[in-house]
């Protein structure tokens, strides 16, 4: 009787978090289209200065993000814990995180009140999130190159920035392919790294899972700012500037993901 | 740095030099994205080099289209001829 009685409250809580991510999800994209199209343009009205208009839709997208990872909270869909959260607060500097999740991005920003953030290229062209990439200012991951002069001016700027550096989700189980983008942008402008190390457990919203299948339970998302990466030291000790890149990242790669090497397979 | 050898050589020393790469695997098949792990950051600084080597001047847009180290060797051939 008793195993019955639990398999159908672990049944109905499944459909619970079903539908409650169905809700936060179309939250979500409502929530992104009433930026764009009615947020932003009154904003801009307040906001003469394009510098000033950004700030503020940086912190209005923060308020929202932190609003909707409390309101997921609520439906008892996620839980979530930071580690030296008040490390995130400080201005400018680059904030970078392993991606297993599809809402890292949201978790991290609804704790730093103002930052630049480098997002898919695809999102400029994605109706719930044009509006509020664009009036944030955020930066699209295009080619290296012209990424780091982008990431550079904005730090330059005085802002601070989150970037991952997989360029987008993990794979479960498999080694991730650092890119230098995110050292080459804190050797050539001199800001140290700031590591987030985000774990999320059960797993879900990884890459190729839709959305509806939620995991066996409510999943809670850990966030772990580690200590900052000085870029100097590694300009003095390598003759080249893309020398010094490769081993600032394989370093951010150890504080990232410390878990035994053996445990994860190379990328095909 | 005459002949398509030397040209060869000098960007295996250089590859070393700029960027860790173990000389033997400079061939003029290696890919060097694929193969030679070098990104577009690291491209613009070899153009740079490249061009305080030769002291010719070499458009972007030409290295561009530049895929493996043969790719390199006939820009670099053509900044000298030119």
């Amino acid at each position: 009787m008793r195993g019955s009685r639990e398999r159908l409250g672990a049944g109905l809580n499944r459909a619970w978090r079903i539908i409650g991510t169905g809700v936060s999800f179309a939250l979500f994209g409502i929530g992104g289209i009433v930026i764009g199209l009615v947020i932003y343009p009154l904003t801009r009205l307040v906001s003469p200065r394009p510098d000033s208009l950004r700030r503020r839709m940086q912190y209005l997208i923060h308020l929202s993000f932190r609003g909707f990872v409390g309101f997921m909270n609520q439906l008892r869909l996620l839980r979530y814990s930071i580690h030296g959260e008040s490390k995130l607060l400080r201005p400018n500097q680059l904030i970078v995180a392993n991606h297993p999740t599809l809402i890292d991005v949201v978790m991290l920003i609804s704790r730093i009140p103002r930052t630049n953030c480098v997002v898919k290229a695809s999102h400029w062209h994605n109706p719930v999130m044009a509006g509020p990439v664009r009036a944030a200012g955020y930066i699209p991951n295009t080619e290296s190159a012209i990424l780091v002069e982008r990431c550079h001016a904005a730090l330059d700027d005085g802002q601070s920035l989150v970037i991952f550096p997989e360029g987008t989700r993990s794979t479960p189980g498999v080694r991730p392919k650092l890119q230098r983008g995110t050292a080459n942008i804190a050797l050539r402008s001199g800001i140290a790294i700031l590591p987030v190390r985000i774990r999320c457990t059960p797993s879900t919203l990884t890459k190729g899972l839709p959305w509806y299948s939620v995991p066996a339970r409510r999943f809670h998302m850990e966030l772990e700012v580690g200590e900052p990466i000085d870029p100097a030291p590694y300009l003095r000790d390598h003759p080249t500037v893309n020398r010094a890149a490769r081993a600032l990242t394989r370093d951010l790669e150890a504080v990232l993901w410390p878990e035994a090497k053996a445990d994860l397979v190379n990328p095909a | 740095m005459k002949s398509r050898e030397d040209i060869l050589s000098t960007l295996s020393a250089l590859f070393a030099e700029l960027f860790e790469i173990d000389p033997a695997s400079v061939t003029l098949e290696a890919k060097l994205y694929e193969d030679l792990d070098v990104d577009s950051i690291d491209a613009v600084d070899l153009v740079v080099r490249l061009k305080e080597l030769t002291g010719k001047k070499i458009e972007p847009e030409e290295f561009k289209s530049v895929r493996t180290v043969e790719d390199v060797v006939d820009a670099v051939e053509a900044m000298l001829g030119a």
